[in-house]
């Protein structure tokens, strides 16, 4: 019992501080593809203490809070938005036997709470008593709920494939052949995963959420401080998870050449790879309109990824009939 | 966005959209590979060119290493924001500013006064680090301005190359300027 | 038709429990400069919006009665500060028009080279802020946008070279220009020119096919022919509406009859009509400043002396309008002279005060992730239209 508070006490820091590098990776790897450099002079030449001050610096902030603000549900939403987006990582084995809680259900656990974020956001939005961040809680909750949908059914393909929800046993089932290299259903999957996270996450195209250049970062705009830190810290921290799992479902886990215990460091690298295959989407798109992403949504990923999930089905139902 | 036109209309929409999609990120995947444009101020300085409208400076005559300045206000008339304020003084043989404040803060660099300087006094410097933390500092005054010129490099372009350059060529008065001061009509590149 | 459509609009007032009346202030990051909207929305769409503007009015037109003609020069260059040679132009133009001087060919062809160069960056700038607005300044709009300010500093290095300045030049004077070209810089313009038709392939293939951008642009926006000749929008927006109408073509001005160029001329009037006709206006900005550098002639570059003192240029009785195609559209210039050093009257006309004329027409009916598309291809500079 003590070793599992221990065990989660240890994830929780490495996780709070693997999100802040994570920040620095997405900036520099921007500043790149912009021709520019990014954060140089914390820490030179790369930048490296710019997380650092970065958290600093909010810590240090004033805390303003709108006198006309709904103050219960304003200061409680970042809150209730942090947490379910650092729940999830209690559910993801870093390696066969390392993780919080390597659930039963752990693939189910997962989806359903990192769907609860969408309260907290909403909460901001009403919360803050501004025109502007109601109408982006509005869109964001649109948004967010068409896209869980297919995100859940592309997520459970590979469950189906595998046959289990413990996300141990799906990444054991991909010894012989990642899921997403299955012919026609891995690589289709994994696009409709990549899409729906882009979508569940915000990111462009699909960040009509916060576009800055309409409503000036939507939800979070009457936050500063500490609080915008957490909400934040929420959001690539969601970003964050949303990458390690698709790491676990579809690129094999922690399984690599290699001993074993270099297990964790395959899964880091893969969930970085998904991590900058978003970042590059989100750095290379201008973002499209609210009736077009829920078109998008709607007509297109929700019917798509039904077939697959039927399609994977009906793989499993043949090999399972012609193994014996 | 989904095809109104049928099936094959929906997979032709769909390959233009993935074919859309790879031509972007491949853009900007190309400039990941390209060096970075950023020049690292202030480890760096760019250079300059040699017209750079830069800090205003007066400057001494370079025969006489006299002031230049003859105070004839001509500058002082000219300038549109009118930050500039001139007090004559006569003198036997020629005329001097007895003062000569320059507003920095409120000047536009817009090389009026410098273009209208008969003897090539006002002349604007290759810089243009000018931030203070007090704007007092930017009133510059005489001694300042005088400082200024010896501390920057100056600008190619004085008053009197300005109008040369501006007005319909007279062979016979560049001849004898050049001849006089014995150098080229701008420097060579 | 016209006037009961700008009655509708206008809804000031809160107008019931489904519409919203939210401010678009003029503290926004794209409202191109210190504009405000008062949109009313129904849900997403919006229904109505009252533009205030005035925000940065900063009396160019007393300014112009109180400085001389060899003065206001370099202040005309702030009223479009985003393309400063073409508004200085228009003065200069006006000026030489009422005191009938004659300005030398080489002054011409600088003039032309000038304008071409500005004309690119501030296509440079639209574009890249364009992105920017539809795409987050954290998104793919931010790359767009440092791609376009990228090139576009290549072409502000060219105009600090020529005067020193890199941003607002004073380059030209009544009777021709002031600088004259350093040795060297029309290889360094061609090379400029020759680098930034490369890139313009890139930009054009990140955006041009992209379903996303296409499905922002294409049908947003539209303005109708009658509606683009009924309020009086110039420039790229009435060449993306139908009608061919461009200032260097229909009265030539400063030599520019003797460039073989292209008006590009749309007819869908959206958006996406206007981003094409600036894609197209690029290039041919580029063909004309080759041509200008391989034929511009030796010569003076002033028909006057060079400026010597404050009222150098008196100008006689009499009243002069000139037009420059600029950037963003028709800019004009209006001057009454009573024979002094000084105007008696200086009026601009602003090509985006006119060209904002048409949101009401057009706003109304979309989303308002559109109107921060509709504004961008619009493509106002508040200097002008505030003066």
């Amino acid at each position: 019992m003590a070793w599992h508070a221990i065990e989660a006490f240890i994830v929780l820091n490495v996780l709070l501080g693997l999100v802040a590098y994570v920040t620095l990776l997405e900036r520099k790897f921007a500043a790149r593809m912009q021709s520019r450099i990014g954060p140089y002079y914390v820490g030179r030449p790369h930048g490296w203490l710019q997380p650092i001050a970065d958290a600093l610096k909010l810590m240090m902030k004033e805390d303003i809070v709108p006198a006309t603000s709904d103050r219960a549900v304003y200061n409680l939403a970042p809150i209730v938005f942090l947490v379910p987006c650092l729940l999830i990582f209690a559910t993801l084995p870093f390696a066969p036997t390392l993780g919080v809680a390597d659930l039963n259900i752990g693939v189910l656990f997962f989806l359903a709470v990192s769907s609860l974020e969408i309260v907290g956001l909403f909460m901001g939005g009403w919360g803050s008593n501004n025109k502007y961040a109601l109408l982006s809680a509005m869109r964001a909750v649109n948004q967010i709920i068409s896209y869980d949908l297919p995100f859940i059914f592309a997520a459970l393909v590979p469950v189906v494939l595998a046959g289990s929800m413990q996300m141990s046993s799906i990444v054991a089932a991909q010894q012989g052949l990642w899921f997403v290299a299955y012919p026609l259903i891995g690589q289709l999957a994994f696009l409709a995963f990549v899409v729906a996270t882009l979508a569940a996450e915000n990111r462009v195209p699909f960040d009509i959420l916060e576009a800055e250049s309409e409503l000036v970062a939507g939800f979070r705009v009457e936050y500063s401080g500490m609080k915008f830190a957490l909400i934040q810290l929420g959001e690539y921290a969601h970003m964050l998870g949303t990458s390690f799992l698709g790491a676990l479902l579809f690129l094999g886990g922690w399984l690599g050449p290699g001993p074993a215990a270099l297990g964790p460091l395959w899964l880091l690298l893969k969930a970085m790879v998904i991590f900058l295959l978003v970042t590059w989407v989100r750095w290379s798109f201008v973002r499209i309109r609210v009736d077009h992403i829920l078109a998008i949504s709607w007509k297109l990923l929700m019917p798509a990824t039904l077939v697959l999930l039927l399609a994977a089905g009906f793989v499993v139902a043949t090999r399972g009939a012609g193994g014996g | 966005m989904a095809g109104n036109g049928g099936a094959p209309a929906f997979w032709r929409e769909t390959g233009q959209l993935i074919g859309a999609i790879g031509r972007a990120m491949g853009v900007t995947l190309r400039n990941l590979f390209r060096k970075p444009v950023t020049v690292h101020y202030p480890d760096v300085q760019r250079q300059y060119p040699d017209r750079f409208r830069g800090i205003l400076a007066l400057a001494y005559d370079k025969e006489t290493g006299e002031e230049a300045c003859i105070g004839c206000r001509l500058c002082e008339y000219v300038c549109p924001p009118q930050v500039i304020k001139v007090e004559m003084l006569k003198g036997q043989k020629r005329n001097y500013a007895k003062t000569f404040t320059l507003e920095l803060y409120a000047c536009e660099f817009c090389e009026l006064c410098v273009q209208v300087c008969p003897t090539d006094a006002i002349i604007m410097m290759k810089s243009f680090d000018l931030a203070t933390a007090d704007r007092r500092e930017l009133l510059l005054d005489k001694d300042r301005l005088h400082a200024l010129g010896l501390t920057f490099e100056p600008s190619w372009a004085t008053g009197n190359r300005l109008r040369d350059m501006q007005a319909p060529p007279r062979p016979a008065r560049a001849e004898a300027r050049g001849e006089a001061k014995g150098e080229a009509k701008e420097p060579a590149e | 038709m016209a006037a009961t459509q700008t009655q509708q609009v206008v809804e000031i007032g809160y107008g019931g429990n489904e519409r919203l009346m939210m401010n678009m202030g003029p503290q926004h990051p794209s409202s191109h400069g210190v504009f405000r909207m008062i949109l009313t929305l129904e849900g997403e769409t919006v229904v109505g919006v009252d533009a205030v503007i005035g925000y940065l009015h900063r009396c160019h037109e007393k300014l112009g009665e109180s400085l001389t003609y060899v003065q206001y020069p370099s202040i005309a260059s702030k009223t479009d500060y985003v393309a400063a040679m073409t508004a200085e132009l228009a003065y200069v133009s006006a000026v030489e028009k009422i005191a009938k001087v004659e300005v030398p060919r080489r002054a011409q062809y600088l003039r032309v080279i000038v304008a071409e160069l500005q004309r690119i960056a501030s296509h440079c700038l639209w574009l890249g802020t364009w992105c920017l607005d539809m795409g987050g300044a954290l998104g793919g709009g931010a790359t767009v946008f440092l791609y376009c300010i990228r090139e576009r500093e290549m072409v502000l290095d060219r105009f600090e070279e020529l005067t020193g300045a890199r941003l607002l030049y004073g380059f030209h004077q009544t009777g021709g220009t002031r600088y004259d070209v350093p040795p060297g810089w029309d290889k360094k313009v061609r090379e400029t020119v020759d680098f930034i038709e490369r890139r313009l392939d890139e930009y054009e293939s990140m955006l041009e096919g992209n379903t996303f951008f296409r499905v922002r642009t294409q049908g947003v926006g539209v303005i109708s022919r009658e509606v683009a000749e009924t309020v009086g929008v110039s420039g790229p927006l009435i060449r993306g509406s139908g009608v061919g109408y461009d200032v260097r073509r229909a009265e030539p001005y400063s030599s520019y009859g003797d460039f073989d160029f292209v008006v590009p001329v749309e007819t869908a009037g959206d958006c996406y009509a206007r981003y094409r006709v600036r894609m197209v206006e690029f290039r041919q900005s580029i063909r004309i400043i080759r041509q200008a550098l391989d034929g511009l002639p030796e010569g003076p570059i002033s028909s006057r002396p060079g400026v010597k003192s404050v009222a150098q240029v008196r100008v006689p009785k009499g009243e002069g309008y000139t037009r420059i195609e600029g950037a963003r559209g028709e800019i004009g210039c209006y001057i009454v002279s009573d024979g002094g050093p000084k105007p008696y009257r200086l009026k601009w006309r602003g090509a985006s005060f006119s060209n904002l004329a048409v949101l009401p027409y057009i706003v109304p009916g979309h989303k308002v992730a559109d109107v921060v598309a509709i504004m961008g291809s619009v493509d106002p500079v508040f200097g002008e239209v505030d003066r």
